[in-house]
């Protein structure tokens, strides 16, 4: 197992090394760079201003000495520096991120919380009542845009109940006494755009885990168990559950590692201090340094997200070993 | 994004009737704005949003007010020739303009530092440092020098490389920053690129008061968020009369009203609503009676079509003046923007002192579709069974292009369609998202027609859109902004005269035949000037929109809940 994870590893840091180098490099191909922008909102900007800022940024530069530079700061621990909001990448990207993970984490663990009751009855009771009715909620929650959901909840729970606040992420100038103040103000914040991110992923996980339980539930050993007179919890938990982690634990890893990437059009609509529009504005504006942190933190996630479902199904299931 | 933007104003209009307002008061403004802010450095700072934020902290040698007209402001009095603060000098026959200024005995830094003329040398030494990504430097780099009087630290005097008239409008973004504070880290840094930005205190300890000089210092900011500022308790002028003043960043424009309304924010800034927005929401105002304003005041923001004159068919004068005389610019406005944003003559706004409609210094094309047939008639333009107009063989087509997803754009994209093809003019729609638009296809002048702003500041010579030389190229650097390939050698030395003429007089008279030129020549199609809209609590007092580069927010101490 050591040899594995070792070498699963490795690989991991060359392909996100490829990675990056190729994201880097398609950003290049991108018409304008961050001069080119300064150009056009303003008029003023000389030949002499252009050609002295361009050596700067190392825009004169070809794409793979520019790589390699870059390459070399992140190495020595210097994310480097956002050429659009003229801070430290550390500085404008480390808050952000915490609080997408926050939003993310809470969001995705609501979600689980919520679907893995639901999926599981609907499995054991397939065709009856409540399997119907969480079909139709699971089915409404898939088709219900985010963006709409969060606009209208602002509208009932903000503008006509007055009762959560309609955007952001703390309330601004309150030094809270406790911590507990501190989390009971965040998560004031937070009840909205985790309804909205939420809404759509338990629709998709309690589908997820309905057809993934009732598949294992199918089983010949399933039988083999109950005739054995086995309880029923024990041959739906540990017979039958631990049977459907398998795609689940795929399901799963592939959200997780989603939460840094940010969720722009809940973050957007709730005024919420994320990275998801971050990251956009920063690759439409070619702030190279900016989008290339945010690539390296997704690409890395789902690379170690799937290392860890790879050792989690080992787990789960003891056929699966790793030598 | 547009069908959703759509969606989101019809739900916004359903959900908010009926919803409470709360009354803001002087104890607490939250404006909202739609656009992100960066460093607060004001000599590095490029977006609009930090020139919203940046006029509440800071002020500079001169500013222009809401009239459009140059004023002192951290400095007792603008030098000119008549008043002798102003000379004209020669040194080694080369003409140059020198000029005495005196800062206000009461101006300090938010802690209490008296603000110099130090401080203005070190400004100017920073921004002409080539480790600071400053994007423009002209206005530094035309000072020559600046020595400080030895008597008084508050007296200066600038010597120009040249003798230029316009010195005073060009003060209005130097930038001061504050030498006490300051000066250590640039020493440190300086030698390292990008060093002394990455280490300023605007970057590392934003809520110094001594980095600012306004009516307000910086308290708490959240990049990404929000900024919350509090009166200067050293502000040399009017104290401030709120006492907080909150920004909140709300990128869905979509979302302002509902936050407007459930009291997230009191007010939306110039930089929130769209101007539809801004209509829609008026209209709800006044039906519920609510208590907020919406103000509108046309800026000198001016949308425009490029002609690219290397284009065979646009080359040719006649169809571009067809061209002008197919459009129905005031019925354009009425239809589309309910007449408040007004239609454009030409590039200069009403506000510019240059600004004329005379007859004589301006061509004017009346809307006419039989005149414009006539025109292309005599062009060799002929109309065919199908409609369109036809010259050997070679039908009236061109692409007309702009940013995709502008929704105004593209409304008046399809309004001109219409009337072009009237007259027998096929034109076809290709927009691109602006980073292609503005990146590739209006810098290396691959257009037939492109539709998009220019900011027109008053008293502005338009060298870098109109200037021979200033024709986006590849040698140079694609720096120019003359993209429609205009060249005209009267016009080229207007331009050139008009940074040497000392009498205002005169320049008027430089400034009308250049629009003269402009609207005979046509290389620009004038549609209309863009409108400001700011929401703002009814019972909010001495607020305007002064529709030019400077922000609403110059005059932010007088603000005022009553």
């Amino acid at each position: 197992m050591g040899t594995y994870i070792l070498r699963r590893l490795i690989q991991t840091v060359v392909v996100i090394a490829l990675i990056s180098y190729m994201c880097f490099y398609l950003m290049t191909l991108m018409p304008g760079d961050p001069v080119e922008l300064m150009i056009q909102s303003n008029p003023r900007i000389t030949s002499e201003d252009i050609a002295r800022l361009r050596e700067l940024y190392n825009l004169d530069q070809p794409a793979y000495v520019r790589y390699f530079s870059w390459a070399k700061d992140i190495a020595s621990g210097d994310l480097g520096y956002s050429r659009t909001y003229r801070v430290p990448v550390q500085e404008l990207m480390g808050p952000r991120l915490k609080n997408t993970f926050v939003l993310s984490f809470i969001a995705l663990l609501t979600s689980l919380l919520i679907a893995l009751p639901f999926g599981i009855y609907s499995a054991l009771k397939p065709g009856s009542r409540v399997d119907y009715f969480v079909n139709f909620l699971s089915f409404g929650g898939i088709s219900i845009p985010s963006f709409w959901l969060g606009l209208i909840l602002i509208i009932i729970f903000s503008v006509q109940f007055g009762i959560l606040p309609a955007g952001g992420t703390e309330t601004i100038g309150v030094e809270h006494e406790s911590t507990w103040a501190f989390i009971k103000d965040r998560a004031l914040y937070l009840i909205l755009p985790v309804i909205s991110l939420s809404v759509q992923s338990i629709g998709v996980f309690v589908r997820y885990i309905r057809s993934s339980m009732m598949e294992a539930m199918r089983n010949d050993f399933i039988r083999t168990a109950k005739a054995k007179g086995l309880s029923r919890a024990v041959v739906v938990w540990k017979h039958g559950f631990r049977n459907a982690l398998i795609p689940l634990i795929t399901i799963f890893a592939l959200s997780f590692s989603g939460l840094f990437s940010g969720a722009i059009l809940t973050e957007t609509v709730f005024a919420y201090q994320g990275v998801g529009k971050l990251v956009y504005d920063s690759i439409m504006a070619n702030d190279y340094n900016v989008a290339m942190i945010s690539f390296i933190i997704s690409v890395s996630m789902v690379l170690f997200m799937n290392l860890l479902a790879d050792i989690l199904y080992g787990f789960a299931d003891p056929r699966i070993s790793y030598t | 994004m547009t069908i959703a933007r759509t969606l989101l104003s019809v739900v916004v209009s359903i959900g908010m009737a009926g919803s409470a307002f709360a009354k803001a008061t002087n104890n607490e403004l939250k404006i909202g704005i739609s656009q992100e802010f960066d460093s607060l450095n004001p000599i590095l700072s490029s977006m609009v949003a930090s020139s919203y934020i940046r006029y509440i902290v800071n002020r500079r040698l001169t500013n222009l007010d809401s009239k459009s007209k140059w004023q002192a402001q951290i400095t007792k009095e603008l030098p000119t020739t008549e008043n002798g603060l102003a000379k004209i000098v020669t040194v080694d026959g080369k003409k140059k303009i020198v000029t005495q200024w005196e800062i206000k005995e009461s101006v300090k830094w938010g802690d209490g530092t008296p603000l110099t003329c130090d401080d203005i040398i070190f400004s100017r030494t920073v921004a002409l440092s080539n480790n600071v990504s400053i994007p423009e430097r002209e206005v530094y780099e035309q000072i020559e020098k600046i020595e400080v009087d030895p008597k008084n630290p508050k007296k200066c005097t600038f010597t120009y490389q040249n003798a230029i008239w316009n010195h005073v409008n060009q003060l209005g973004t130097f930038y001061l920053l504050p030498k006490h504070l300051e000066e250590s880290v640039f020493n440190k840094y300086k030698d390292q690129k990008e060093g002394y930005e990455k280490n300023s205190n605007y970057t590392k300890n934003p809520t110094n008061p001594g980095l600012y000089n306004g009516p307000y210092v910086v308290s708490e900011l959240k990049l990404g968020d929000h900024i919350s500022m509090v009166p200067n308790k050293h502000f040399y002028g009017e104290a401030p009369k709120i006492k907080r003043i909150i920004i909140k960043l709300i990128p869905n424009t979509g979302t302002l009203e509902a936050n407007l309304r459930s009291g997230t924010i009191d007010k939306i800034s110039v930089l929130g609503l769209t101007f539809d927005q801004a209509i829609s929401l008026e209209k709800k105002i006044k039906t519920e009676s609510a208590d907020f304003t919406v103000v509108f005041e046309p800026s000198a923001v001016h949308e425009h079509i490029d002609l690219n004159l290397d284009n065979p068919i646009l080359k040719d004068i006649k169809v571009r003046k067809a061209l002008a005389t197919a459009i129905d610019k005031e019925q354009l406005v009425k239809s589309l923007f309910e007449g408040k944003q007004p239609a454009s003559l030409h590039f200069i706004t009403p506000k510019d002192p240059w600004y004329t409609d005379d007859p004589k210094s301006v061509t004017t094309y009346r809307y006419s579709k039989r005149q414009a047939a006539k025109i292309l008639d005599e062009a060799g333009w002929k109309e065919d069974k199908d409609g369109y107009r036809y010259k050997e063989g070679k039908k009236l087509s061109l692409n007309f292009m702009t940013t995709a997803g502008n929704k105004t754009r593209e409304a008046v994209q399809v309004y001109l369609q219409n009337q072009w093809k009237q007259v027998g003019i096929e034109i076809i729609i290709k927009n691109e998202p602006g980073r292609v638009f503005f990146g590739e296809t209006t810098k290396k002048r691959r257009f037939d027609m492109a539709m998009y702003a220019w900011v027109a500041n008053p008293e502005n010579n338009p060298r870098s859109t109109l200037h021979s030389e200033m024709i986006s190229s590849e040698k140079n650097g694609w720096s120019g902004q003359n993209y429609p390939g205009f060249k005209n050698p009267r016009m080229d030395k207007i331009i050139e005269e008009m940074d040497g003429e000392f009498n205002p007089k005169k320049r008027i008279e430089l400034a009308a035949e250049m629009q003269k030129i402009y609207t005979d020549e046509i290389p620009v199609l004038p549609l209309y000037y863009r409108t400001d809209n700011a929401v703002i609590p009814k019972n909010m007092k001495n607020f305007k929109i002064p529709g030019h580069q400077f922000s609403e927010t110059n005059d932010v101490e007088r603000w005022t809940m009553e």
